[in-house]
């Protein structure tokens, strides 16, 4: 009995103790580290696409995105959605056009094009966008972003020029 | 006998779930955490899109990319200096040489229509006129850049 006491407390004696502060102190280190170096900002994110040369697009012969698959036989320009972004003052979108309407604001452009897309008689898979020079590069996004959604990517883009400034009213 | 009452009630926090905590959190930071930005220029300001998607890492390694930030004025930000839009031009006809010379060392054909494999970037700011902007991407595509990919933020 006494033997056994005595191994209990020679155990006892010979615990041995952690000590756990000075990891504590370097995990606070850490943790200050990652604190003051991080940054919630919103994800970036982005539109990945094909861009062939743009004035060729509306041509007979032009040359097919590298991604054209579907209505091959036809030519881009019975393929190729026209749509024409002015800039109205501050560089701001003053009026969009898409082929030859005139359309008033984005929300009735998004319902124009999902309709057109929508009409299986219509061979419709790429898009040429002639933007005004002035016009804000967010304002130039928005329409990427309305066409992205409706699953066009293959888009081509051409600078608006003097000449059509009369067309499509 | 007084210091044996004093060892006997001697207070001795538990810090083993206070060490829990804080490695929790150190996980936290350490995933969230991001330190492959080195490409983005702090001074674009990017346009917001809902329908634009994030880049996975696997094609990013994949791919040949070439970044351009341009900025508000649509000056390009480019390995440090910022370029006039002559100066850009002259830039992006530079890089299409180095992506060719690439190209030709690592033993590559080119594309029958002469289109560069590498990927073009654009960070451009939301306040940039669009004249420059299509300079630029005509700069890129009469140099043989075909590729190009629009970056945008979600949220606003």
């Amino acid at each position: 009995m006494s033997l056994g006491k005595k191994k209990k407390k020679q155990k006892r004696s010979s615990d041995v103790d952690i000590p756990i502060t000075p990891m504590l102190d370097m995990a606070f280190q850490l943790l200050t580290f990652f604190i003051l170096t991080y940054t919630p900002s919103p994800q970036e994110t982005s539109f990945a696409m094909n861009l062939v040369p743009a004035q060729a697009a509306t041509k007979l012969d032009a040359q097919m995105s590298s991604d054209a698959a579907s209505n091959a036989d036809l030519p881009a320009s019975l393929r190729t959605l026209d749509t024409g972004l002015r800039a109205a003052e501050g560089g701001r979108l003053g009026r969009i056009s898409l082929g030859e309407n005139a359309i008033d604001g984005m929300a009735a452009f998004e319902k124009e094009l999902t309709s057109i897309l929508s009409d299986k008689d219509l061979a419709f898979d790429q898009a040429l966008i002639r933007v005004d020079p002035r016009l804000h590069f967010s304002e130039v996004m928005k329409v990427i972003d309305i066409y992205a959604k409706l699953k066009i990517t293959k888009i081509s883009f051409s600078e608006m020029t003097g000449a059509d400034e009369g067309s499509p009213q | 006998m007084s210091a044996s009452l004093s060892s006997e009630t001697r207070a001795e926090p538990n810090l083993t779930p206070l060490l829990d905590v804080v490695f929790q959190l150190i996980t936290f930071f350490m995933l969230v955490i991001n330190f492959s930005n080195d490409n983005f220029d702090q001074r674009v300001k990017l346009p917001v899109a809902g329908s634009a998607r994030p880049v996975d890492d696997a094609s990013k390694v994949a791919e040949d990319r070439l970044v351009l930030n341009i900025d508000s004025s649509g000056r390009l930000l480019f390995n440090g200096k910022n370029y006039s839009s002559d100066e850009a031009i002259e830039q992006i006809k530079l890089q299409a040489a180095l992506v060719r010379l690439n190209v030709k060392a690592g033993g590559v054909k080119l594309d029958p229509s002469g289109s560069l494999p590498t990927r073009i970037v654009i960070r451009a700011d939301r306040d940039m006129s669009f004249g420059p902007l299509y300079q630029l991407m005509n700069a890129c595509q009469n140099n043989g850049f075909q590729k190009f990919e629009f970056k945008a933020m979600t949220g606003s």
